[in-house]
């Protein structure tokens, strides 16, 4: 996602209220990627992942003079209405989240493929074994993650759109990438 | 950062790239058909809106033109909110002040406009100054308030008469 100044974003969400569809067309396809892909990482799951993309257009549509500029950039703040939905979803799904969240189905899950996660892996593996590391993190760390390593979001925005301090940002991050070390670990004592 | 750490933020790249890019295009097209249909609805109602807005405006223009009724008619006539459109206006029935039945009254331009086949009553606010120009006596204080009034729209929208409520 991109700078909004820059691009024209205030001025397209302007138009969009006053019911131009070409501008909402614009601001969605600039848009879209970034917000499906966040809430396909965070959930797992293709059919949430439209879903809250289109929950997250809805609102633009329907409010779009509730952006404010002077709070982060668009893309934080639309990064910020996708968790918030991603994160009612996944209450809802509650039963099957908490097999991810907890670390040992985890690993049971990935122990369980059959496959040998480590030892000589070919590139998807690896990153299918990665993938469900990440969505086998707690929601807090798997958000973090999602936001500055996957998307390459800075810190302030992830802030933003986490709508927490920067500092907890840098922390949770920290304690993301350990919780994921020590499972690529475990999965290589697991294959070993 | 340690070895461990770069080695995940490494895989997490590789995850990134490997991520799909857009949504389906289904989802651009069920917004786009939702946007439409908001567009189609945010028209209709800006439309009545206005329209409204005119009609009440020669609402204003026409009864300040026109020899005023007597006030207390105006004020003690009986309104019938259920009263059916077709009532109110059937044909011929106009009377001597341009008055139509169940207390409409008909507007000017109504004489030039097609038969009603139906008709529809819609409510509006009117500026009580409005009513100081139809020469009912009005406190000066409360000119800046508004009435209710109905106005009878024929089947093409048009405003056939009006009647205000007190």
């Amino acid at each position: 996602m991109s700078n909004g100044l820059i691009d024209g974003d205030d001025d397209l969400l302007r138009r969009i209220a006053r019911g131009d569809e070409m501008a909402f067309l614009t601001f969605y396809r600039r848009h879209q990627g970034p917000v499906y892909r966040f809430a396909l990482q965070m959930s797992g799951r293709s059919e949430i992942a439209e879903e809250v993309t289109q929950d997250v257009f809805m609102v633009v549509m329907r409010s779009p003079k509730q952006y404010d500029s002077r709070r982060g950039s668009v893309a934080a703040y639309l990064y910020g209405v996708a968790r918030n939905f991603v994160l009612r979803r996944l209450e809802q799904d509650r039963p099957y989240l908490a097999a991810l969240d907890d670390p040992d189905s985890g690993h049971a899950q990935l122990a369980a493929t059959g496959h040998d996660p480590l030892s000589d892996l070919t590139r998807n593996e690896r990153v299918e074994s990665l993938r469900r590391a990440v969505l086998a993190l707690p929601t807090a760390y798997r958000e973090v993650v999602v936001l500055c390593d996957l998307h390459e979001m800075d810190y302030a925005d992830a802030a933003a759109a986490l709508q927490c301090a920067i500092g907890t940002v840098r922390s949770r991050l920290h304690r993301a990438r350990a919780l994921l070390a020590e499972k690529m670990r475990a999965e290589e004592r697991c294959a070993v | 950062m340690n070895h461990a750490e770069s080695k995940v933020v490494e895989g997490l790249q590789a995850l990134a790239a490997d991520s799909p890019r857009q949504a389906p295009a289904h989802v651009e097209a069920r917004l786009l058909g939702e946007f439409r249909s908001r567009s189609r609805a945010r028209l209709r109602n800006r439309w009545l809106v206005f329209s409204g807005g005119a009609i009440a405006a020669g609402i204003v223009m026409f009864v300040s033109l026109r020899p005023a009724p007597a006030p207390t008619e105006l004020h003690k006539a009986p309104v019938s909110q259920s009263a059916p459109a077709e009532l109110a206006v059937a044909p011929g029935d106009d009377t001597a002040t341009g008055e139509v039945a169940e207390n409409f009254y008909r507007l000017p331009d109504a004489d030039i406009l097609p038969p009603l086949d139906s008709a529809v009553i819609v409510r509006v606010q009117l500026p009580l100054s409005s009513l100081a120009a139809m020469g009912v006596p009005v406190d000066e204080d409360r000119a800046s308030e508004s009435v209710q009034a109905d106005l009878l729209l024929g089947q093409d929208g048009l405003a056939r008469g009006v009647r205000f409520i007190d």
